[in-house]
C-alpha cells in the first residue's frame, strides 16, 4: 500500500490576480510595465531575496481590477486587508462623517436600529420558542443596496454618482495615487468610503505584499510614501489624542509631526501566534516580545503606540513580572523624561517595554518632549493648573494592578484586547443564572454566552465577545458580514449577509463566536435548496445593541458580580480588579 | 469597591433616619388618638407591593428602569423598614385570632427567608469558589455520571478472576451509595469534612491487604472520591442558594393574599374610632 502524497503548498500557489474581480491574469508583460513606472521604478530590487523577489511579489500579490462608474470600491468601516494604486481613472473618497455621510442603507452596512419601548416589552410574549429562529425571508433574499455584477465580481454601487457628489463632501484621487494603505497595515478598518467615478482601473496589492516591499526595499521609497500619508493626514489627530499634546503650541506640534520617528515590532504575518499564545497561556513569559525599551537604558523618547499593545514588565529574582501594559494611543518614557528635567542627569527607564503580537509606535524625541513639559511649567500655565493636570492624566493611562499574577495573566491571555470584556467575581456570584436568562430575553431566546470560562483568582470570564481593540476574526470574512458598529464600534454580525462560512468562529481565540443551524418560524432547520445542507449562521454577543439598556447581563446581575471592562480604561480596570 | 463602601454607609445612614422619623411620626400620631393601626397597615402594605415588584423587575430585564442591583439594593432597604412598621403595626404583640397568627407568620417566614438569602448570597459564593471545579448547577448530573462510570469501570473492568475481590467488596459496601447521587449534602452545608475522614480511614485501614495493582486503583479511586465529594460540595451549595427562593417567592405571594383579605376584612368590619 503506498502513501498518498501531495506536494506541499506553498505562498503563491494562486495568485492574487486570479481570484475573483481580478481584470485577468497578472502577465510579465504587464508586471515589466509597472516596474518601469513609478513609484515601483524607484523600488530597488536589490534588496529583495532570491526566494521573494519583488518581479514575484507583484506578480503574485497584486492584481489590476476595474471599477465602473459608482462602484464601491472600499466602505468606511470594513477591515482593510489591500492597499490600491490608482492606474487610470479617478476615484471619490468620501469626506464627510457621521450623519452627513452616505447612509448606511446604500452601503449595505447594517443598521442598527433600537427597539422601542412597546418592542421591549413586546419580546416577553414575541420571543420564538424555537432556537435561532430567522425570518427565511431575510435569509439569501436580495438585499435593500444596489449591487451589480461587474467585472465579475458582485459589488455594491452608487446609483446617481453625481447626485451623491452634488449632495456629499468628496475629494478627488487620480492616476498615481495610493489609499487604503493605512488601514492595510495598521490594523484598523477602513476611515472613508472610496468609489469610483466613471470607469477607473486599480492596482490592489494585499498586505502581504505590501509588508514585504516594506521590508525588503532599500531605497525606501514606498515606505517613506506610506509614512509621509500617515505624516500628513493623521499624525497631528493620534498626537492629539494624548493630554500631553492637547495644548501644544502650532508651531510645537508641526515641529513635533516633522521629527516623530515610525517603529514596528513583532509579527504580522498572521493570527496563528496570536492563537497558539492564548493556548498555551499558563506557561506563557514575555520571553519571545521584541524589546521596545530595555530595563536600565536611556529612552530617547516617548513611545506612543499605534497599534497592538505592549508588556511593560520588570526583573524579578531570575524572572520578569508584568507590571503594566499598553494600548492603542498610551505613551511610555514620559516618568523617566521628566525625571531627567528635574535631575538634569540622564535617568534610566526602570522597567522594559516589549510588543505583544505585532505592534506599530511612534518615537516622540526627548528634546521635543522636554520642551512641551517647560512648556507646560511656565508661570502662565502653573497659575492655571495645567502641569498637574497633563502629567497626572498621562500616566494614569498606563493599566497596573497591585496583584502581578492576574495582570499577567490578563496580558498573556490576551485579555487586554477587550473593548467590552465580560468579568464575572465569583466571590459575589450567586450562580442564579440572571445573566443569561436576561441575555436570553434580548435574543430571541437564545442567550449569547455561557455562564463558563477561565477563572483567573476570583473572576471568571465566560467565553463571551470581548469586542478587541484588533479584532482578528473580522480579517478575513469574504463578506464583511461581521463589522464594527459605525455608532459605538461594537463588533456586531450581520444576519441579513452571513453566508456561514465560519471564519470568524475559527479565527476568535476566545471561543466567543458559535455557529448555529438556523430555523424558521416552525422550528424547522433552514437548508440549502441544492445540497440539502442545513444553513448555519455566526452568532455572538452584540452587546445588546437594539436594546434601549444595552448589555443586559450586566443590568441583570442583582448582585454587582457581572461587569463589563474596557481593558484600556485604567481606573476601571483597577476598580474592578482590586479585591 | 470605594463606591460599594460609600453606598453601604449611605443605605444605612438612610434607613435609620428614616426609622427615627417613622417611629416619632408614630408616636405624635398615636397622641392624637388617631388609627395608627390603619395609617401602618397601609403603608406595610404599599411596603409588601413594592418587595414583590422586584420580581417583575427581573421579568423586564431588558427595560432602562434601573439596575437589578440597585433594586436589590431598594427592597432590601424596604425589606427590613417593612420589619420595624410591622412590629409598630403588631405593637409588637403575637395577634390571637387564627388568620391574623397566619397572616404573622407568613410574614415572618417571608421576611426571616429574606434575611437568611440575604446572608446566603453574601457568603455562599465565597465558599463555592474556594473548593472544587466551577460547574454549572443543571450540569452536575451530568459530571456525577461521568465519575461513577470512571470509578464502576475501576472497579469492575479490570477484575482478574482468580485476584481478590477486595475493591469490589470495599465498594459495595463503602462507596456504592456515595457515587450513586449527592450525598453530605447537610455536612458540606455545615463545612463538616467528618465523611472523608471517615472514609479516608477505612481506606487507609485496607491498603495492608492490598496488591500493588489494586494499591494504584485504589489511588485512582481516591482520586474520583476527592472529585466527587468537591461536587456534591457545589451541588449543596448551589442548591441551596437556590431553595430559599422557593421558600421566599411563593410564600410572598401567599402574603399578598393574606394581607389583601386581612385589608377588606379590617375595612369592612372595624369601627371608625381610634
Amino acid at each position: 500500500m503506498s502513501d498518498p502524497s501531495i506536494s506541499r503548498p506553498r505562498r503563491w500557489d494562486k495568485p492574487f490576480s486570479l481570484e475573483v474581480g481580478s481584470e485577468g491574469e497578472m502577465t510579465d508583460e504587464i508586471v515589466d510595465s509597472l516596474l518601469q513606472s513609478p513609484p515601483f521604478s524607484q523600488i530597488n530590487p536589490e534588496g529583495f531575496k532570491k526566494s521573494l523577489p519583488l518581479r514575484e511579489i507583484m506578480k503574485n500579490d497584486s492584481r489590476i481590477v476595474g471599477y465602473d462608474d459608482g462602484d464601491i470600491i472600499v466602505r468606511r468601516g470594513d477591515w482593510g486587508n489591500s492597499a490600491f494604486f490608482v492606474l487610470s481613472g479617478t476615484v471619490r473618497v468620501d469626506l464627510e462623517r457621521k450623519q452627513t455621510s452616505l447612509p448606511d442603507e446604500i452601503l449595505g452596512r447594517r443598521v442598527s436600529k433600537v427597539k422601542t419601548f412597546f418592542e421591549s416589552i413586546a419580546q416577553l410574549w414575541k420571543n420564538n420558542k424555537h432556537p435561532e429562529v430567522r425570518e427565511i425571508a431575510s435569509v439569501g433574499n436580495k438585499p435593500t443596496f444596489n449591487t451589480r455584477i461587474s467585472h465579475g465580481k458582485t459589488r455594491i454601487y452608487l446609483q446617481e454618482v453625481s447626485a451623491v457628489l452634488d449632495k456629499y463632501r468628496t475629494a478627488k484621487l487620480e492616476t498615481g495615487h495610493w489609499f487604503g494603505e493605512l488601514a492595510a497595515l495598521g490594523r484598523t478598518s477602513r476611515v472613508a468610503t472610496v468609489f469610483s467615478e466613471g470607469v477607473s482601473q486599480l492596482l490592489e496589492i494585499r498586505w502581504q505584499g505590501i509588508r514585504d516591499i516594506l521590508r525588503h526595499d532599500r531605497n525606501g521609497s514606498l515606505k517613506q510614501y506610506i509614512e509621509d500619508v500617515f505624516r500628513e493626514r493623521a499624525l497631528a489627530a493620534f498626537l492629539r489624542t494624548d493630554p500631553l499634546f492637547h495644548d501644544c503650541e502650532p508651531e510645537l506640534l508641526q515641529r513635533i509631526v516633522d521629527q516623530v520617528e515610525f517603529h514596528s515590532y513583532g509579527n504580522y504575518d498572521s493570527h496563528k501566534p496570536f492563537k497558539e499564545l492564548i493556548k498555551d497561556g499558563d506557561n506563557n513569559t514575555d520571553a519571545g516580545e521584541p524589546v521596545i525599551i530595555q530595563e536600565g537604558d536611556y529612552p530617547n523618547g516617548i513611545v506612543m503606540i499605534r497599534s497592538g499593545l505592549a508588556r511593560i514588565s520588570k526583573r524579578h529574582y531570575n524572572g520578569r513580572r508584568t507590571v503594566g501594559y499598553l494600548s492603542p494611543g498610551q505613551i511610555f518614557g514620559l516618568d523617566e523624561i521628566q525625571a531627567e528635567l528635574e535631575s538634569l542627569t540622564p535617568v534610566a527607564s526602570r522597567t522594559r517595554l516589549s510588543a505583544i503580537g505585532h505592534l506599530n509606535a511612534v518615537l516622540v524625541p526627548t528634546p521635543l518632549v522636554e520642551e512641551i513639559l517647560l512648556d507646560k511649567e511656565s508661570p502662565q500655565n502653573i497659575q492655571s493648573n495645567k502641569i498637574p493636570d497633563t502629567v497626572r492624566t498621562a500616566d494614569s493611562h498606563t493599566v497596573k494592578l497591585n496583584d502581578d499574577i492576574l495582570l499577567s495573566q490578563l496580558v498573556d491571555h490576551h485579555y487586554v484586547q477587550g473593548t467590552s470584556l465580560m468579568v464575572i467575581n465569583l466571590d459575589r456570584c450567586t450562580r442564579c443564572d440572571d445573566c443569561v436568562r436576561a441575555c436570553a430575553s434580548a435574543h430571541d431566546n437564545n442567550p449569547r454566552f455561557v455562564r463558563h470560562g477561565p477563572i483567573l483568582n476570583q473572576y471568571m470570564i465566560p467565553n463571551a465577545c470581548l469586542h478587541c481593540v484588533d479584532p482578528i476574526c473580522m480579517i478575513e470574512c469574504p463578506t464583511a458580514a461581521i463589522q464594527r458598529d459605525l455608532d459605538h464600534g461594537d463588533i456586531v454580525i450581520n444576519e441579513q449577509t452571513c453566508i456561514g462560512c465560519a471564519q470568524c468562529a475559527s479565527n476568535c481565540p476566545f471561543d466567543a463566536i458559535r455557529m448555529v443551524d438556523i430555523r424558521d418560524s416552525k422550528g424547522e432547520i433552514i437548508v440549502d435548496s441544492k445540497s440539502h445542507v442545513p444553513l448555519t449562521q455566526a452568532t455572538k454577543c452584540d452587546l445588546c445593541i437594539d436594546q434601549k439598556s444595552g448589555p443586559a447581563c450586566e443590568r441583570a446581575c442583582p448582585h454587582d458580580a457581572l461587569f463589563r471592562v474596557d481593558m484600556h480604561d485604567a481606573s476601571k480596570v483597577e476598580e474592578v480588579f482590586s479585591p | 469597591m470605594r463606591n460599594l463602601l460609600f453606598q453601604q454607609r449611605f443605605t444605612v445612614a438612610a434607613f435609620a433616619i428614616l426609622s427615627l422619623l417613622m417611629i416619632a411620626g408614630y408616636s405624635l400620631f398615636s397622641i392624637t388618638l388617631s388609627k395608627t393601626s390603619f395609617a401602618s397597615g397601609t403603608m406595610l402594605l404599599i411596603c409588601i407591593f413594592i418587595l414583590a415588584s422586584y420580581q417583575l423587575r427581573k421579568t423586564f430585564s431588558f427595560l432602562s428602569i434601573g439596575s437589578t442591583s440597585a433594586w436589590l439594593q431598594f427592597h432590601i432597604f424596604i425589606g427590613l423598614f417593612s420589619c420595624l412598621l410591622f412590629a409598630l403595626h403588631i405593637k409588637f404583640r403575637i395577634p390571637n385570632g387564627f388568620f391574623e397568627t397566619l397572616l404573622f407568620f407568613s410574614y415572618l417566614t417571608v421576611f426571616l427567608s429574606g434575611v437568611i438569602g440575604w446572608f446566603l448570597s453574601r457568603s455562599v459564593p465565597y465558599r463555592l469558589s474556594s473548593r472544587g471545579e466551577e460547574v454549572i448547577f443543571e450540569r452536575i448530573p451530568i459530571h456525577r455520571r461521568n465519575i461513577l462510570d470512571k470509578v464502576e469501570s475501576l472497579v469492575f473492568d479490570n477484575q482478574d478472576s482468580a485476584a481478590s475481590k477486595a475493591i469490589p467488596d470495599f465498594y459495595q459496601k463503602h462507596l456504592q451509595a456515595f457515587f450513586a447521587g449527592p450525598s453530605n449534602l447537610m455536612r458540606h452545608i455545615l463545612h463538616s469534612e467528618r465523611h472523608r475522614h471517615h472514609l479516608s480511614q477505612k481506606i487507609t485501614a485496607m491498603k495492608p491487604f492490598l496488591n500493588e495493582q489494586e494499591q494504584i486503583t485504589m489511588q485512582q479511586i481516591v482520586e474520583l472520591i476527592q472529585q466527587k465529594d468537591d461536587l456534591d460540595y457545589q451541588y449543596a451549595l448551589q442548591a441551596l442558594l437556590k431553595l430559599w427562593l422557593f421558600v421566599h417567592v411563593p410564600l410572598t405571594y401567599s402574603l399578598i393574599l393574606f394581607a389583601l383579605f386581612h385589608t377588606i376584612a379590617v375595612c369592612a368590619f372595624a369601627s371608625t374610632s381610634g
